[in-house]
């Protein structure tokens, strides 16, 4: 695949961008993790176009492949601690909704 | 070939990534980021790292995506999600039609690329082993970073104690007040 690295980043900044906008505009807890999911992908994106940009003909970049495995692993704790509050708070309030959780701001 | 079907894969990568923010029910939500992944994995391909599309789908497609249909069905939110925010027949119909349509277009998008990448690699290109070779992944992972990989399983452990303990703590601290009916038997009964 000759395309340039810079573009695999724009995408990767594209879809970071679009997980940000979610993650602010969406009222559920479960769009909201799966908007902080669509994050780290970009991320793990972001990673492996940069390996790509910093591998040559002489040898390759493993450290971009590296760091997509350890947030992988993040990504999937992260996931099991969210859903795990999620079913808490769903069986607290029997909602998933952020706006109806403010017992925090006084 | 290949770069025409990254870029159709990334344009097909940010509709869903959309498709995620944007769809009413939590459950439309899901499938398209598994849309979005399967698109990524594709690209990871494209891009000569195999092991971490291999990965990718197995811990994305795979296991975080049951975890996420698992609670929504568990917690009865496509129902909700549906009703608390639009019109109800919008699940039943469009979205088991628009979930066959994100299988079958990433099963396409995986079989395209898999020619496209194999045909190119054969004719073209004389690449040793792909960027990806996973000795050398291994070598990073248990000499390098071999600290930051033993703080991950850690991690991975720490998670699991957890879960369990988020899981069950709300059903002891809501036993006393109000037991529901059967649970007291079940209790006896373990």
């Amino acid at each position: 695949m000759n395309v340039q690295s810079e573009h695999l980043m724009i995408l990767a900044a594209v879809l970071f961008a679009i997980g940000v906008l979610g993650f602010l505009i969406r009222r559920n807890v479960i769009v909201v993790l799966m908007c902080i999911e669509l994050m780290l992908n970009a991320a793990n994106l972001t990673f492996l176009a940069a390996s790509r940009q910093h591998s040559g003909p002489e040898g390759t970049n493993l450290v971009g492949p590296v760091f997509a495995i350890f947030v992988i692993a993040i990504a999937a704790a992260e996931a099991a601690v969210g859903l795990a509050l999620i079913i808490a708070l769903f069986r607290l309030r029997q909602t998933t909704e952020a706006d109806s959780v403010q017992e925090m701001e006084g | 070939m290949a770069e025409v079907s990254f870029y159709a894969l990334a344009a097909l990568a940010v509709l869903f990534a959309m498709g995620v923010v944007l769809a009413r029910s939590p459950m439309m939500s899901v499938l398209n980021l598994l849309g979005t992944f399967f698109c990524l994995a594709t690209i990871y391909l494209l891009a000569g790292f195999q092991f971490i599309a291999a990965a990718q789908i197995l811990v994305y497609g795979g296991a975080i995506m049951v975890l996420f249909l698992f609670v929504i069905m568990l917690l009865n939110l496509a129902e909700l999600g549906v009703k608390a925010e639009s019109g109800s027949g919008l699940f039943k119909g469009t979205g088991a039609k628009l979930g066959a349509a994100v299988a079958v277009a990433t099963a396409l998008a995986l079989l395209i690329t898999a020619t496209a990448d194999s045909l190119g690699r054969t004719a073209v290109r004389q690449r040793p082993e792909g960027i990806d070779d996973l000795e050398g992944i291994a070598a990073e992972l248990f000499g390098r970073y071999g600290l930051p990989f033993e703080a991950i399983s850690v991690l991975l452990l720490a998670t699991m104690v957890a879960v369990v303990m988020l899981a069950k703590r709300q059903r002891r601290a809501g036993d006393s007040p109000a037991p529901t009916p059967s649970a007291p038997a079940k209790e006896q009964g373990r």
